[in-house]
């Protein structure tokens, strides 16, 4: 049978073209999600990736809730003039405590992946509080709220912590038990320096580019 | 003027319309104002809901889900009564899609403002919206498939095929990109850790601007642009090849977002073959367009619809030239993660989306009040804005686009960077400036449009009661 | 190298993707070269004048769609793509980059060399060093100590006067790059009472005006014995103890008698964050050149 004689079938029949679209559009996926779901290499951590700290949790989901990735990636590619600028390229095995994923798709400003260490407590503090009293030129948005909320304010982070765990992050009874002691006194701005200040320091530097 | 008066069932057609001109006008602006936030960062106030990554997300999700998606569903609903000789199959179950899908987006915008964020591009709506989503999308599909298989002519019309892939293939990736754990009302955790995740976003991410974007508005463009044109539809053959390529390559373009990213390589090169071959099936429809409208070239001096319509048939072209060059290795290279995807971007939403919307709804809003449109001058003026608006949109987003691209590769003698990314920030400047003006212009003409289609509705409808011509169309079935 | 979870996903994905592949040129084929449904003037009639021409297809657009599935083919047998299948060209990610790292060091290696090798002296002079110092300066310290290096945020010190709180000889400049700084200034409020403490930051003052100190003013004995062991009797710092000079005019906080009581009442702990493992040893080099060079106009 050609295709147009096949295709009057499908066309003339509701049932058929449901099924034709849903058998067809469904072939991408099954090629390229469903082995990536088994790909041990996307689901291993490496040797320092470790579970977000309650304090840093509590600081990616702040950094999830003021949509930080829509301008900034986490996603350093193996390209030599990046690998310049922001340091050893990214490795999946470093995001397996990633949910989502925030590796972005836009550097309005620059990508964030190594952050970590590269700046004091006190710089980040200065620039969320008032980007443009360090970088003048910046058009980042000021966070002058993150200073005045507390961290635990949602008292949610028990629930948050016990959540992971069921999807297989490894906390201890005792990190769950100290979540909401670990958030005592502590500012959304803190939590979310506490993230930043983690961000790619799980990748040695001389292990490679 | 009672439902039984008329044939079809246009008032919800007219309802959402309505709702998305008004998602039209307060998505843009939302456009308007980060794209000035980017020029003047003080602009929100030191308020949270104001402030750019929030309203930014409200900007795209009143875009492409109250603007587009109630578009594609009042076109949807339109088209496929006319295109099947009955009228819709179960409207009351219309109405409440209708009304369901507008309090989605309104609460969940009002969500985004609050912080509540899934942070999944084009999926940011925490997981009891996503449950919502799918039981309007569930109600959507039982019209518009009810109505279909309740048609009194053999054949289903090709816009059909396009809008019923919208339907089926939206809910499959928005199904399996929204598998979460709860937290609790406003959080959850996605099912799919770090890398994994990825690919499933973009997957999703890349086919909701596949199949809503890209397939949902092709096949308003296969109804209304022979409709309007009053052509056939050049080529049955070419539909077919059409739509069967481009349903099944467009699903494995997802992973052009993520090349030389942490994920396995051979899903990188599938998802760049076959963005490659997209290019195929892409300008197939666009030539369908085209060529049906050749031959009726005299009504595009005189018919504002018209002009829309192959206005953004043409920017369609563009686009999906643009979108397989981007997905090359080495161009992304260049243009990932810079100002060129957001230029991208807009070409095919402002420059497809939008226009050939604007051309619909002059179409469809005289149909549906029975009166001429208000004003035939104002739509041309609107015309001119929304294609100077565009066009000044894109060329700045290019220009900063590949200049940002280029910069942040380039070395010095010495091998050391060249430039500083503030300092290739702070040249962005005057382009970001330009973007906004594009912006506002394009608004000012959507603005005209809601007054011009608002003028057209107001007062007194005459009754138009248009039955089908059965008799030719079962003749042919 | 695709490192799939087994052999089976390798084949699914081989498999599956070379069938769809053929299927589709089996679509374009078949519905290009068969008859049309219908001709022109029997086509349904779906809504008025809304029907279907029998117009063929253009045979362009059917070259163009052949033309890049075997571009496709092509480009899956050279790269990775069908499963466990590396490609002809053995190309990979990790690959590219090792390549690109040949080629700049080919490029540009000799004369990184020779930069790490000349003296400090010989650089100043040298405009390309000095540039590319400054870029490396702008990507790298800027968003601290300023665009300029003038300090700013009364938080980051100056960097381009000659007053150096750990020391301004090119070694010691070049070990707070490496391994960063941390000053510890213990505050002193659980100890003095604030009278005290303002009359230290008055004191302070008075040592940088060079005033006559009235004998047994509360401030001056304080300062000898709390504050005079780091920043030394006459106020002129310790650099090895990162002590900065507090009677010269480059107070990193502030000079107002309000912030000095703070900063005495608190303390300061600036960190420097070490740079070792950021910067290779050529851009460590140059900027320690840079920084170094003399910078008054």
């Amino acid at each position: 049978m050609n295709g147009v004689g096949l295709h009057k079938k499908l066309e003339e029949n509701t049932g058929l073209l449901i099924f034709g679209i849903l058998l067809v559009s469904a072939i991408g996926g099954l090629v390229q999600i469903l082995p990536s779901l088994f790909q041990d290499s996307l689901m291993t951590p490496g040797e320092n990736t470790r579970v977000y700290a309650p304090l840093e949790l509590v600081g990616r989901d702040l950094y999830i809730r003021e949509a930080c990735s829509t301008c900034h990636s986490q996603q350093i590619r193996s390209i030599l003039a990046e690998v310049e600028r922001y340091g050893p390229y990214s490795r999946s095995s470093e995001f397996v405590y990633d949910r989502p994923f925030l590796w972005g798709s836009k550097r309005t400003g620059p990508d964030l992946h190594r952050i970590g260490g590269k700046y004091t407590d006190v710089w980040h503090e200065i620039h969320l509080t008032d980007p443009r009293a360090v970088v003048p030129d910046s058009i980042m948005p000021a966070y002058p709220w993150l200073a005045e909320r507390e961290a635990g304010a949602d008292g949610d982070i028990v629930a948050k912590l016990t959540a992971l765990r069921t999807l297989g992050h490894p906390y201890t009874d005792e990190d769950i038990a100290g979540a909401d002691a670990a958030l005592e006194g502590m500012t959304e701005l803190d939590a979310i320096i506490a993230y930043l200040q983690m961000l790619g320091t799980a990748f040695g530097r001389e292990e490679a580019p | 003027m009672s439902e039984t008066a008329e044939y079809y069932r246009d008032r919800v057609v007219t309802a959402l319309v309505m709702f998305s001109i008004i998602w039209a006008v307060l998505g843009m602006l939302a456009g308007v104002y980060v794209a000035a936030e980017l020029v003047w960062p003080q602009l929100d106030f030191g308020q949270p809901w104001l402030s750019y990554g929030r309203l930014r997300t409200l900007h795209t999700n009143g875009i492409v889900f109250g603007f587009g998606v109630s578009a594609l569903m009042a076109t949807a609903f339109y088209s496929v009564q006319r295109t099947s000789h009955v009228p819709l199959f179960a409207p009351r179950l219309a109405w409440v899609v209708c009304y369901a899908w507008q309090l989605v987006v309104l609460v969940g915008g009002i969500s985004l403002l609050m912080g509540v964020n899934a942070s999944k591009e084009y999926a940011e709506l925490e997981w009891p919206f996503d449950i919502a989503i799918t039981l309007a999308w569930v109600g959507f599909a039982v019209v518009f498939f009810g109505t279909i298989a309740t048609r009194r002519i053999k054949p289903i019309y090709v816009s059909n095929w396009f809008y019923g892939g919208l339907i089926i293939v939206i809910a499959m990736l928005h199904i399996v990109n929204s598998l979460a754990i709860p937290v609790t009302l406003t959080k959850s955790y996605s099912l799919f850790p770090g890398a994994q995740d990825a690919i499933v976003q973009w997957w999703y991410g890349h086919n909701a601007v596949g199949f809503l974007l890209t397939g949902g508005f092709l096949g308003m463009m296969y109804y209304f642009l022979p409709k309007q044109a009053e052509r056939p539809i050049w080529s049955y053959r070419l539909s077919i090849v059409a739509f069967w390529a481009f349903t099944y390559s467009y699903i494995w373009a997802g992973p052009h977002h993520l090349h030389y990213n942490a994920i396995p390589e051979w899903v990188q090169s599938l998802g760049m073959v076959m963005s490659l071959i997209l290019l195929a099936p892409s300008w197939a429809t666009m030539i369908n367009g085209i060529m049906t409208v050749s031959t009726a070239s005299e009504k595009l001096k005189t018919d504002p619809a018209l002009k829309f319509i192959v206005l953004a048939l043409a920017f369609y072209g563009l686009a999906t030239f643009e979108g397989p060059m981007m997905a090359i290795r080495s161009v992304n290279v260049i243009s990932h993660f810079t100002e060129w995807t957001i230029g991208h971007v807009h070409s095919g939403a402002l420059g497809w989306n939008a226009l050939i919307t604007f051309g619909t709804f002059y179409f469809m809003v005289p149909r549906l009040a029975g009166r001429p449109l208000h004003s035939v001058k104002l739509a041309n003026i609107h015309f001119w804005l929304a294609l100077a608006g565009v066009m000044l949109y894109i060329l700045a987003m290019w220009g900063a686009g590949v200049s940002q691209g280029l910069l942040w590769l380039s070395l010095d003698e010495l091998g050391e960077l060249r430039f500083s990314f503030t300092d290739i920030m702070a040249s962005t400047a005057p382009y970001y400036l330009l973007r906004l003006v594009g912006g506002t212009i394009f608004l000012a003409g959507a603005v005209l449009m809601a007054f011009n289609l608002y003028m057209t509705m107001a007062g007194q409808a005459t009754v138009r009661v248009s039955p089908p011509s059965v008799a030719a169309g079962e003749a042919a079935a | 190298m695709a490192d799939l979870p087994s052999d089976f996903w390798a084949g699914w994905i081989t498999v599956l993707t070379v069938v769809s592949f053929l299927g589709l040129a089996w679509l374009v084929f078949s519905v290009y070269f068969s008859a049309n449904g219908h001709a022109d003037e029997d086509s349904p009639v779906w809504d008025e004048t809304l029907r279907e021409g029998s117009n063929p297809a253009p045979m362009w657009w059917f070259w163009m769609i052949l033309a890049l599935m075997v571009l496709s083919v092509v480009y899956l047998m050279l790269y990775p793509g069908l499963g466990s299948y590396s490609g002809a060209l053995r190309w990979s990610q990790g690959g590219r980059l090792d390549e690109s790292f040949a080629t700049y060091a080919q490029e540009f290696e000799a004369t990184r060399r020779l930069v790490l090798a000349a003296p400090f002296e010989t650089l100043h002079d040298d405009e390309r060093v000095m540039e590319s110092a400054e870029r490396i300066y702008e990507q790298n310290c800027a968003a601290c100590h300023g665009p300029t290096g003038a300090g700013q945020a009364a938080n980051f010190p100056n960097i381009v006067d000659d007053d150096w709180q750990w020391g301004g000889t090119p070694e010691q400049v070049e070990q707070t790059l490496r391994a960063g700084r941390q000053a510890v200034m213990p505050g002193l409020a659980a100890v003095l009472d604030e009278a005290t403490i303002s009359a230290v930051a008055q004191h302070v003052i008075a040592m940088q005006s060079g005033a006559e100190v009235a004998a047994g003013d509360p401030g001056q004995t304080a300062y000898a014995t709390y504050c005079s062991a780091c920043h030394g009797a006459d106020g002129s710092g310790n650099t090895l103890l990162g002590a900065p000079n507090i009677v010269d005019d480059t107070a990193v906080y502030g000079n107002s008698v309000e912030t000095i009581a703070t900063t005495i009442a608190n303390g300061r702990f600036g960190i420097m964050p070490p740079f070792a493992e950021r910067l290779d040893d050529a851009q460590i080099h140059m900027l320690v050149a840079w920084l170094t060079r003399d910078s008054s106009p």
